[in-house]
């Protein structure tokens, strides 16, 4: 037993916060949460008002994806624990560490329909890794103990800790043993080591296969130890960029939907694909029954469901990618296939001419890309933007690529680069967005504004919801229903309202000038930039087609 | 479709079967049969569940073994073969 004294369930719960490491928190106040409110004012733990819990929910996801700790995020019963689901979802799909808690209702009103209750904890059990409903007060510390252990054991994901108001305001002496109360779900190896390496020494034309579970693992040094040992040509997922340094000869950049030419090709015409830390998403295989047809698989998860679920593996390895991927790091004979791909990767690589003075979004955000400082965290919303951000910026680590990928949810680049920006003061964050999703989260430039975050914003501005609007024209026959956006607010304005410095920009000859002083500027700042609404992301693999069927343009 | 009796070991928790109820629908099996008991000396839940569906049931019992609460869980092959069986001879004409 650890020294004991008598708390309520509010201060023990700032307790075990300290305890876990946690100086932040984002949330949002209301009734069934006052108790712990109220213990708040008392914490040295620094707590964030946003300006609605789904904005509380990506800060702490943007937190805790860019600083690789738990993010952690408060909200009250009913409305505001609905509001989070969203941001919960979102951290199950991208398997994101995160500690929610709710206030409840007192326990005696529970089931009743009492005000601002609902069952959050039942609403919870499809939207988190797992969900706690507090209902003893002696069993508070063990749960809150609990709820950080399972965000962060295996495949990292969303808790939530569900506390009526009358257990946060419940006396409490017992301490327990911090060490010795948790019991972990052991789980055997599953290591085809020998068949992998079989595999390997046999491919001619492999590809390494990168996912976002490289960077979850930590295991960024070993993924590049092996691209680099067995010079194997390499691609990566949305979630996955990053991982590998840009600058490999043999790296070709994002495979799948928007995927880059090289890429995609490469990965059709592979004998076989070492899958770190990926999952097969529909979004990067296209047809699944054509996706890399004569490819064996090494898959390397640390999650036993993601194996053999949407392809079957030759060789599985289970566990820590870390100590795992080592043991087949060696040389390999593959100078033929390294030069074919380097050749797919000259020939296709991006081009920035583009006629007329209208800003060519791949441009800009190259640009960017080139000019922001090092170490620079981006995040983004979802859509066309997302697509160009991913295709056109570089990125030396996931941690500085925060974009939803699993859920695709707008709303989410902005809360999250706030998230960010709090858990790396010194890194320079940038948010890029468009004018559909930045409308989603736009409260939150309250938060910017309250607590001076500076945060860049750069809002590639067509006036659409771009990727839908993309779609109606390709595949629904230029029936554009409900993707006008031509009648959004004045962004300028609207963000000068907030005291943030913004500029809008129409014309290629601004944008160097433009970003330089958005870079330089110390505070948050909003850079409005205006492209033509007729500008498609290309390549596009259409659905249900194989990623080498791609279209190039129309 | 095929059917599978699976048989879970799961601590005593209230919110357990939900979560079973949801993967298994979530992840596309229908549930014929359930009985759940629980042993009050070790406060380990048992639950046996038929299920059908056209996908491989790996599928279902790696997300099953996914949750938290969740022990162990196995495919009952002998009691899956009879139920298969059974049902095949329903179908039969005559029968």
């Amino acid at each position: 037993m650890t020294e004991s004294k008598t708390l309520t369930g509010s201060a023990l719960l700032f307790e075990v916060l300290k305890e876990h490491g946690v100086q932040h928190v984002f949330g949002y106040p209301g009734g069934a949460i006052m108790p712990i409110y109220d213990a708040l004012y008392d914490s040295d733990i620094q707590h964030f008002l946003c300006r609605h819990e789904q904005g509380a929910a990506f800060s702490a996801v943007g937190y805790a994806r860019a600083a690789g700790k738990v993010g952690v995020c408060f909200a009250t019963s009913g409305p505001g624990a609905t509001n989070l689901i969203t941001g919960l979802a979102d951290a199950l799909a991208d398997s994101i560490p995160i500690v929610a808690i709710t206030g409840q209702v007192p326990t005696s009103a529970m089931g009743s329909d009492a005000f601002q209750e609902i069952d959050i904890f039942g609403l919870s059990l499809a939207c988190t890794k797992h969900s706690f409903q507090v209902t003893d007060i002696n069993e508070l510390e063990k749960v809150l103990y609990q709820a950080f252990e399972i965000a962060l054991e295996g495949r990292h994901g969303p808790v939530l800790v569900d506390i009526p108001k009358d257990i946060q305001l419940a006396a409490v002496t017992q301490r327990l043993d911090k060490l010795s109360h948790l019991k972990n779900k052991v789980k055997l190896p599953l290591a085809d080591i020998s068949k992998a390496l079989d595999l390997l020494t046999h491919a001619k034309q492999p590809i390494l296969y990168v996912g976002g579970g490289v960077g979850m693992a930590s295991a960024i040094d070993e993924v590049r130890d092996f691209a680099k040992k067995t010079g194997m040509p390499s691609v990566s997922t949305l979630k996955g960029l990053g991982a590998i340094n840009p600058d490999n000869d043999n790296y070709l950049g994002m495979l799948g939907m928007h995927g880059t030419k090289a890429a995609n090709i490469a990965v059709q015409e592979s004998d076989l694909l070492v899958v770190v830390g990926a999952r097969f998403d529909d979004r990067v295989t296209g047809k699944l029954d054509e996706f890399a047809p004569h490819a064996k698989v090494i898959h390397f998860d640390i999650d036993t469901a993601e194996i053999n679920k949407r392809r079957t593996a030759d060789a599985a390895i289970l566990g820590d990618l870390k100590g795992n991927l080592p043991l087949l790091t060696m040389p390999l004979a593959i100078k033929k296939w390294q030069q074919k791909v380097q050749q797919m990767k000259t020939d296709f690589a991006w081009r920035y001419d583009h006629p007329g003075d209208n800003i060519y979004a791949p441009a800009l955000l190259k640009t960017l890309s080139d000019l922001m400082p090092s170490n620079t965290c981006v995040t983004t919303d979802v859509g066309q933007h997302q697509m160009w951000t991913a295709q056109h910026m570089s990125f030396d680590d996931p941690s500085n690529f925060l974009t939803s990928g699993g859920m695709g949810t707008m709303g989410f680049g902005l809360p999250a680069a706030i998230g960010a920006q709090i858990s790396r003061p010194h890194d320079t964050v940038i948010v890029v967005s468009g004018d559909g999703s930045i409308m989603m989260n736009i409260q939150e430039l309250a938060t910017i504004k309250r607590y001076q975050i500076p945060v860049k914003i750069v809002l590639i501005d067509n006036e659409k919801l771009g990727m839908v609007r993309q779609w109606q024209d390709l595949f629904f026959d230029g029936r554009l229903s409900e993707t006008d956006l031509s009648d959004n607010p004045d962004f300028v304005m609207l963000s000068r309202a907030f005291d943030i410095k913004s500029q809008k920009i129409t014309k290629k000859s601004e944008v160097k000038a433009a970003i330089e002083e958005m870079l330089d500027h110390d505070g948050p700042y909003f850079l409005q930039v205006k492209i033509d609404a007729s500008e498609n992301v290309w390549p596009l693999v259409p659905p249900n087609t194989a990623n080498d069927k791609m279209m190039e343009g129309v | 479709m095929n059917k599978y009796q699976l048989v879970i070991m799961a601590d005593d928790k209230q919110v357990v079967l939900e979560r079973i109820l949801q993967v298994t629908r979530y992840r596309g099996f229908l549930i014929n049969a359930m009985n759940a008991e629980v042993n009050t000396g070790n406060n380990i839940a048992t639950i046996t569940m038929t299920v059908s569906s056209d996908r491989p049931i790996s599928l279902l019992i790696d997300q099953i073994n996914k949750l938290i609460d969740i022990k162990g869980v196995k495919v009952d092959d002998r009691e899956a073969k009879l139920a298969t069986s059974l049902a095949k001879s329903a179908l039969k004409p005559g029968n």
